[in-house]
């Protein structure tokens, strides 16, 4: 562990930097976070009051609050659930013994490089109730016409589609990550031992892939609250009504837009309370992987 | 690694040299919204007064919707981030007189020892932006809603284009025989259907709010349901019923509807008719026409939408200077007919009116008439005509169009602009309880 | 017969797989195709799905609109500042936290926690205000120093230092090499993989960062890209060209694609690293 010995001060001067910026920029600014949310601030900014816990109160009996934790909880598990199913089923056809199977390995990757915000209109493209291709198959098949400036379902399901789509890269990267570390020697046994490779793949390579998953799990949580931010921002500004009008947005909204500081600082403060208990459940599994042990 | 470091420092050294590039110009920052066809017409406005004087600039910067542009305004002001000049919405009216962050506008001439008559611009928008006799914002960009109608679609469905429906109840009869002979399937929608809802209020001399609609003082509470909105809410229930009335989105977004062919009729600002017929060109007839009424309920006017120029107290002097004669570049008749001519919204001034009366262009152009004939033909004498004054105007309107959505969907009239008054009112009472207004 | 079977099931496979990319593929060509038209090719119907020859027009009338030029200049100098930046802090930390025994060294837990735990939206309001007091609101500042912490680029580096054998340093140490010569000339060079990975990460992670650069910039010449097309998409929201938002659309997405393909071996080395922590 210490290979220069000897050398009292460099290895300070080394984290240093690291330390300022994240004592700075985050531990400094989320204290004054947690303060601000005792205090309501006048719409133009000149009068500040306590309040005390209003905003909290204020917050949970708030019905657009509870709407749009609903909605966040709604997205983040379709995006997790329908997203991970996708990027895994690929990844096992991309690492079976094919030809080319090198190809589809990486060509999946470049959703990878596309912004929540890109994403975002190629979507909006996709659903315009003018001239999108999605919007015209929908009709043709089923007859219903989906608009989603107007309609929250389609609003929603616009950004659900384009959040799967975005993540799709990272995801199947992962996992094909994940399913090369797999040793085939174990699935091999299990084909000898009778088992047919559908059961090979459910008691031998899921089990053996759950570190990946659970990382994958972490990784999109993060995604769908808060860097879909650019595409809310984008292509529905929360609407309409409400309908995608998820946590990260509210607090943009309610801090910037609708000059309601106290009120945004709450909801920060519960986000946090949810971001930690998500990011602590991830980091007690990967310690637990001996990250941190050496 | 040392080819990065060596390109980061290549791009450090050009921006340094960027940055210190010095000059006597005076160039203002003018936050805007406009959006769509009416960007290129606002560039080419500001080019003209860039090209007068190259040590007076003024510096269109696109801040998003109207309701971003207000709302990065209020947030910037206090950290001194906020541009000298910003275009604000009619709906930001109250808060910007509330907010201590502007010179009033009849003020600024006198700031700069100059005079100005403020009773060159039309009676319609010096009312609205006016408190207490004085503007308070500079007359820029004004409109009022009208009805667009595709006359093509009348003549297919046995309908007669010089007869465009006056009542709710002939919007409703007509979308019927157009659905009937296959014409459209949603016959109508309404661009900022908010403001629609305002907009009928004003239509029939109702109040929005209380102290003369927010005129007379700080509005306290809202003044609604009525059997008026009952009524009304029931027309457009019913029409929704029908697919008569699409609630087709916020802001501009039935416009596309519109200029494909899908809707026959749609309530629109003026601000969108240039923009329409560009797009439409020789594919459909455009016609205009006033406002749809509810019968049996008194006279009113249509109020003024669009938006108003307002200047940061913290200006410097040489800015204003800038800023003033751009005004008073806007307020020559040349600069306000071409705005006119190529955006639909009013001409501000009496001049450029009356220059355009005399160049026959009316007649040449019956649809840039139709919302002049509308809100001069109504009442001016009071609050509820010319239109609410209210603090929290911006998220009053979330919950209105909340309100219609419902509505649109077959929900109870009353219940929903029950719950949306409710909504509305404490709004209002948290704004008047924070308020930083004295 | 077995392998009959065996053909046919990897012909499947091929299908499946050759269906999918298409159907993930297809909205991008779609987009692209849209910005190669005339306003009026756009919006026919049925779509037209072969590319027009509009695609310069377009890209000439985008970028002149939202000023393109200065807007893509600000993104690239910030992910490229931020990347080099994280990347030699992170070095410098990994390098401590493996290489010395100090008091310090505890740290390094509490920081990945915090920085996990802290994401942007749980301190925007403050940071902002922050921002304000230092005078860096429309500024390279902001955009670019609260960006400089990162934990997964220390993580990564821990790990990768781990793994180069004592030997090394002890030689070096022996022949009186300084920690920062040993560092500067045996492991840098060694952990070029490394850093090509955490650079196409940070780089594709600060280009399309969207809610920092849109709090902290409220001048149009500070804007970054992303913003850009926000405005591009808005402005046209009451004409909807879609064929000059798309043209916009198709220069924005570009440079992070670039060198994500540039980078592709030693990114997909990173994720593997990743991955197997």
């Amino acid at each position: 562990m210490n290979r220069f010995p000897g050398h009292n001060i460099l290895p300070y001067a080394l984290i240093f930097p690291t330390v300022t910026v994240i004592a700075v920029f985050l531990v400094v600014p989320f204290v004054q976070a947690i303060h601000m949310s005792f205090f309501r601030v006048s719409p133009f900014g000149r009068v500040r009051v306590y309040t005390g816990l209003r905003n909290y109160a204020e917050l949970l009996r708030s019905p657009e609050y509870l709407q749009s934790f609903l909605n966040t909880m709604l997205f983040c598990a379709i995006v997790i659930g329908v997203g991970l199913g996708i990027a895994l089923f690929i990844a096992v056809l991309a690492t079976q013994k094919i030809r080319g199977a090198a190809f589809y390995q990486v060509a999946f990757i470049w959703t990878y490089a596309m912004s929540p915000a890109i994403a975002g209109v190629i979507w909006a493209l996709m659903f315009d109730p003018s001239v999108g291709i999605f919007t015209a198959l929908l009709e043709t098949m089923t007859g219903f016409r989906l608009n989603f400036t107007t309609d929250a379902v389609g609003a929603f399901l616009l950004v659900t589609i384009a959040s799967i789509w975005i993540m799709l890269g990272y995801n199947i990267c992962f996992y094909i990550a994940g399913l090369q570390n797999v040793p085939n020697e174990l699935k091999e046994a299990a084909l000898v031992d009778g088992a047919g490779p559908w059961k090979a793949f459910w008691i031998i390579t899921f089990p053996m892939l759950s570190p990946t998953t659970a990382f994958l799990i972490f990784v999109n949580t993060l995604y769908a609250f808060f860097m879909v931010f650019g595409m809310l921002d984008v292509v529905t500004q929360g609407g309409p009504g409400q309908a995608t009008e998820f946590l990260v947005y509210k607090i943009y909204r309610d801090g910037f837009a609708r000059l309601r500081e106290g009120q945004a600082a709450a909801q920060s403060v519960f986000l946090f309370l949810m971001v930690a208990s998500i990011a602590g459940f991830q980091i007690w599994t990967s310690t637990r992987r001996a990250v941190y042990s050496r | 690694m040392r080819s990065l470091r060596f390109i980061l420092m290549t791009l450090l050294v050009t921006m340094l040299a960027l940055g210190t590039f010095a000059s006597a110009q005076q160039v203002v920052d003018f936050w805007h919204g406009m959006t769509g066809s009416r960007l290129a017409v606002l560039e080419q406005v500001v080019d003209g007064f860039n090209e007068r004087d190259p040590n007076m600039q003024i510096n269109p910067v696109l801040m998003g919707t109207y309701e971003e542009g207000l709302a990065r305004f209020l947030g910037a002001y206090p950290v001194g981030e906020e541009p000298p000049l910003i275009q604000i919405y009619e709906v930001g009216t109250q808060a910007m007189h509330d907010s201590g962050m502007i010179i009033p506008a009849y003020q600024i001439p006198e700031m700069l020892g100059e005079d100005w008559d403020f009773g060159q611009y039309v009676g319609p928008i010096v009312r609205y932006y006016s408190r207490d006799g004085n503007l308070w914002s500079w007359p820029f960009a004004s409109s009022t809603a009208m009805l667009y109608y595709n006359a093509d679609h009348f003549r297919a469905a046995g309908l007669d284009p010089n007869a465009p429906p006056t009542t709710w109840d002939e919007v409703h009869e007509y979308g019927l025989q157009l659905q009937e002979s296959g014409v459209v399937r949603d016959v109508i929608g309404f661009g900022w259907p908010d403001w629609q809802f305002e907009q009928q209020l004003a239509l029939h001399d109702q109040p929005y709010v209380d102290n003369d609609n927010g005129r007379a003082g700080h509005a306290t509470e809202v003044m609604w349901p009525t059997e008026f909105t009952d009524t009304l809410f029931a027309k457009w229930s019913a029409m929704a019923e029908d697919g008569v009335w699409l609630y087709a989105g916020t802001e501009y977004s039935p416009n596309s509807g519109f200029t494909s062919g899908t809707l026959t009729m749609m309530l629109q600002s003026t601000s969108s008719l240039d923009g329409i017929m560009n797009t439409v060109g020789d594919d459909f007839e455009v016609r205009t026409a006033f406002i749809p009424r509810v019968d049996g309920y008194p006279r009113g006017n249509s109020i003024i939408g669009g938006n108003s120029l307002y200047v940061s107290n913290n200006a410097s002097e040489e800015e204003l200077r800038v800023i003033f004669e751009f005004f008073k570049y806007l307020a020559e008749p040349d600069v306000d007919v071409f705005w006119h001519q190529n955006t639909g919204y009013f001409p501000a001034t009496n001049a450029a009116l009356k220059r355009l009366m005399d160049e026959g262009w009316f007649q040449e152009s019956p649809n840039h008439l139709t919302a002049f004939l509308q809100i001069l033909s109504g009442r001016t004498d009071n609050g509820n005509v010319i239109g609410s004054r209210i603090g929290p105007f911006v998220d009053a309107r979330d919950h209105i169009r909340v309100a219609m959505e419902e509505a649109s969907r077959g929900a109870d009239p009353r219940e929903v602009l029950e719950r949306a008054a409710e909504r509305i009112n404490q709004l209002l009472t948290e704004y008047l309880e924070f308020a930083d207004t004295q | 017969m077995r392998r009959h079977r065996k053909a046919l099931l990897n012909a499947a496979t091929h299908l499946v797989l050759i269906v999918t990319l298409i159907a993930v593929a297809f909205p991008v060509y779609y987009a692209i195709v849209m910005g190669t038209h005339t306003h009026r090719d756009a919006y026919a119907f049925p779509p037209i799905l072969i590319p027009g020859d509009q695609l310069w027009q377009n890209m000439l009338v985008a970028w002149e609109r939202i000023n393109l030029g200065r807007l893509a200049f600000n993104s690239l100098f910030i992910a490229i500042a931020v990347s080099v930046g994280k990347i030699v802090l992170s070095i410098m930390a990994a390098f401590a936290f493996t290489h010395f025994k100090f008091r310090g060294s505890w740290l390094l837990f509490p920081l990945t926690m915090i920085t996990q735990m802290l994401p942007l939206p749980v301190r925007i309001l403050p940071a902002f205000y922050l921002m304000a007091s230092f005078g860096w609101l429309n500024t390279y500042w902001a955009l670019t120093i609260p960006y400089l912490a990162s934990t997964t680029g220390i993580i990564l580096f821990r790990q990768f230092f781990l793994t180069v054998p004592d030997e090394l340093s002890d030689a070096a140490r022996v022949d009186g090499a300084t920690p920062l010569q040993y560092l500067w000339n045996i492991l840098i060079p060694l952990s070029l993989t490394n850093i090509a990975a955490l650079f196409v990460i940070e780089f594709v992670y600060i280009w399309n960062e969207y809610l920092w650069p849109l709090v902290v910039t409220t001048q149009a010449d500070m804007r970054v890209a992303q913003i850009g097309l926000r405005m591009l998409y808005t402005s046209e929201r009451a004409a909807a060209e879609w064929n000059i938002v798309m043209a916009g659309l198709f220069m924005i997405m570009l440079p992070p694609l670039v060198v994500l393909i540039l980078l592709r071996k030693q990114f997909a080395q990173g994720i593997a690293m990743q991955s197997t922590k």
